[in-house]
């Protein structure tokens, strides 16, 4: 069991690397066999991502070089810097893995039935592992150009997946718009990594950390680090191509997405907060991410009430659901350097923002599976064809309010917990972010109201006579993470105390990471 | 014996960088598009694989090495993956490419677009 | 207790609201087994009743979602013509905004920052 877990980081990655390619060969003999292979990979790698929280929150920062002869051998003999990848694992890096593997687990048993009727199923799931390794490589990597590399398999896949159904011109659009802006964003990365080695000759997020001047090329790599990850986030005015992938790509595959937004925000705090971290003494970048959030939160919004397709509708609704993050942690990262200040309301601030992503990544994809259930059923994502569902679809009915109340910041649902984190500390640093935020809440629970009473209100139709119950495996799917959503509205002070405060003081605490790799030559 | 001056490369990149932003932003036809991130990648590889380059430097091959400096080899290993990572994207792009022409007919950024709003 | 979250100011119990949530429900469940138990079934008593018009089909009954919300939007018309102006879903317009995006906040970064 140490053994394991001592190994376990790379496992997360290696695992479903190694089965995707599996997949194709067992695939050929049974579509049974293929399935369960699918969801023990899936299955075990869940299980070492919660092995390995456990072993974090013991022991701290887990480190992982490769190719040494010790895990823990994070400069090699005879050299003065860390020249080979190593993956770190802290508090932040965990909770998106964790994250990320309930809602890929969910989303593969959701894929079985919705995409039950294309061709080329093998390739579905090889690609669907390939994206859930390029998740958790942008996760967990410590090395920079790791993470460019990682973020590149997560884009392919992705856009691979999202053009899956060929049969649709729609999708074809969709994939198009977002290979070509992951390919410009990534490239983007690539430069102002080579930006960073020309001047410090490395490429360890911690070495770099240790030695970064800030100087004028060092501004201008921030800049673009930023703004690329920010446009593969889904952050207005950077969010144009967002709807017209996700609304199109197959319902599961829209859940896992909204995931990779959350990694790429995830590498966009990993870069202020641990690579420039104390240089960062201004509050410049805080407030490019603020105002950048409310924008999300605000247009996002009324975009969304505007929408007649189901998914799209959702999607911009995930816009405006990232801009709390953006403000929440924005508020933490302008007050960074104020130590006084960061005590009072910046920690809260963070903790809000990452908690605002645990709970959209439990209630966005299930909203966005229902939207697949809608599909699925109707054969069309145009609201305005729907109506009268609710008397065919109990499941998927009942599903939806649980995500809608929660998405609205209902009390007692999950969503409230997080956004009153947010609502409370962000006034104390300016009051028009939390009067937008309640505003844009509103805004929100009339958009979901409008389209619950289109989809599911209504006599029944006459052209629905013929509509069933969406398949099990998709229900067992929808139930997984709204067993989340429910578990987290039971217990919010445990999550906080337990999962969200760590991931906060992992980020703020940028001299931890530093020393994990440069500190610990044995 | 003269080497071209250490900045060239440098200069190279930027234009290529810069002429390929000017493509994928104007040219509305796709394939002018993909060409354009194309020459954005040579662009960003040639500024990578530059930033290696010693003066009179050798490559970094250790055996039967003669005197004298070295070129860096780690930018070298990064424009590698960098040019196999995008020799997949474009692949991928051009087939996207294939399909919405098949489905719409037609090769241009905004006759093809289906979605908007 | 684990149950309380704690924020600045506030507090945050969600037992409470699922306490009040279920006394709501035993009152609804209350009034709702008042109702009249001894109708009749498929006779006129169960038909809609619409000051005794005809009643349309279930399809034309149903508002669709077009019609939601009308008088929002029309207040707001000038804020949709402008903010929809971006939305053109053309590609190159995406990576237009991208360059700028990049190249103002680049000229933050380096004057103020």
């Amino acid at each position: 069991m140490d053994t394991l877990i001592t190994h376990s980081s790379i496992l997360i990655i290696a695992i479903p690397l190694v089965t995707a390619f599996l997949i194709p060969l067992v695939g050929m003999t049974s579509k049974k066999a293929r399935n369960a292979l699918v969801i023990v990979s899936l299955a075990f790698v869940a299980f070492l991502v919660f092995a390995l929280a456990k072993d974090i929150a013991i022991n701290g920062i887990h480190i992982y070089t490769l190719g040494a002869t010790s895990p823990d051998l994070t400069t090699p003999t005879g050299f003065m810097a860390p020249v080979r990848i190593i993956l770190e694992v802290d508090g932040m890096s965990i909770l998106m893995g964790i994250i990320w593997s309930i809602v890929s687990l969910a989303a593969a048993i959701f894929s079985f039935s919705h995409i039950a009727s294309e061709t080329g199923q093998n390739r579905f799931y090889t690609l669907l592992l390939l994206m859930v390794t390029g998740g958790f490589g942008m996760m967990f990597t410590g090395d920079l150009f790791n993470l460019f590399v990682f973020l590149e398999i997560a884009s392919i896949s992705g856009a691979a997946l999202i053009a899956f159904r060929t049969k649709f011109a729609d999708t074809q659009e969709g994939g198009f718009k977002y290979i070509v802006v992951s390919a410009i964003a990534s490239l983007m990365v690539l430069f102002a990594i080579g930006l960073l080695y020309a001047q410090y000759n490395s490429l360890n997020i911690g070495a770099l950390a240790q030695v970064i001047q800030y100087t004028t090329p060092d501004k201008i790599a921030l800049a673009l680090l930023l703004i690329a990850f920010t446009m593969k986030a889904g952050m207005v005015p950077l969010h144009l191509w967002f709807p017209d992938a996700y609304s199109v790509a197959p319902a599961s595959i829209t859940g896992m997405l909204v995931i990779t937004s959350h990694a790429c925000m995830y590498a966009a705090f990993r870069v202020c907060f641990t690579l420039y971290g104390g240089m960062l003494g201004t509050s410049v970048v805080g407030w490019i991410l603020i105002i950048f959030g409310l924008l999300s939160m605000f247009v996002g919004v009324t975009m969304a009430v505007f929408q007649k397709d189901v998914m799209r509708f959702m999607s911009y609704h995930a816009i405006s659901q990232l801009g709390y993050m953006w403000v929440g942690v924005g508020v933490g990262l302008a007050v960074l350097g104020n130590p006084a200040l960061l005590a009072t309301y910046g920690r809260d601030a963070i903790s809000g923002g990452i908690f605002h992503i645990l709970n959209h990544a439990m209630y966005k994809p299930l909203l966005f599976f229902t939207g697949g259930a809608l599909f699925y059923c109707t054969g069309t994502r145009d609201l305005t064809k729907m109506g009268g569902l609710a008397h065919k679809m109990k499941w998927t009915t009942i599903l939806y309010i649980i995500g809608t109340l929660s998405i609205s910041g209902i009390p007692p649902l999950n969503g409230f917990s997080s956004k009153i984190l947010i609502y409370e500390s962000v006034y104390q640093f300016h009051p028009i972010l939390t009067i937008t935020g309640i505003i844009v809440s509103i805004l929100t629970l009339a958009s979901f109201t409008k389209a619950f009473h289109s989809a599911f209100m209504g006599a029944e139709l006459p052209e629905y006579k013929e509509v069933k119950e969406v398949p099990r495996s998709m229900i067992i799917a929808m139930v997984i993470l709204a067993a989340g959503i429910i578990f987290i509205t039971l217990f919010p002070a445990l999550i906080v105390n337990w999962i969200i405060n760590p991931a906060a003081d992992a980020l703020i605490n940028q001299g931890a990471y530093i020393n994990a790799v440069t500190g610990a030559t044995p | 014996m003269e080497y071209i001056p250490l900045n060239f490369p440098f200069l190279a990149a930027a234009l290529l960088v810069g002429v390929s932003f000017y493509i994928i932003i104007f040219k509305k036809n796709l394939i002018k598009l993909i060409m354009g991130i194309a020459m954005l990648a040579a662009g960003v590889n040639l500024f990578l694989v530059s930033l290696g380059y010693r003066a009179g430097g050798t490559a970094p091959i250790y055996t039967d090495v003669p005197e004298g400096p070295m070129v860096l080899s780690v930018p070298q290993a990064l424009t590698l993956t960098s040019i196999v990572i995008n020799v997949a994207v474009l692949a991928l792009m051009l087939t996207m490419v294939i399909h919405i022409y098949r489905h719409t007919g037609s090769l241009d950024s905004e006759k093809s677009r289906k979605m908007k709003g | 207790m684990t149950l309380i979250l704690e924020s600045g100011y506030a507090f945050w119990n969600p037992i409470i609201l699922i306490i009040a949530f279920a006394v709501v429900m035993v009152v609804v469940y209350f009034f709702r087994r008042r109702g009249q138990k001894k109708y009749k079934k498929d006779t006129a008593q169960t038909q809609i009743f619409l000051c005794g018009e005809e009643v349309p089909e279930a399809g034309q009954r149903h508002i669709r979602v077009g019609n939601i919300y009308w008088g929002f939007f029309e207040t707001l018309k000038e804020y949709y013509n402008q903010v929809l102006r971006p939305h053109t879903g053309i590609i190159n317009d995406y990576v237009l905004w991208f360059v700028a995006v990049t190249a103002i906040s680049a000229i933050i970064l380096l004057i103020a920052g």
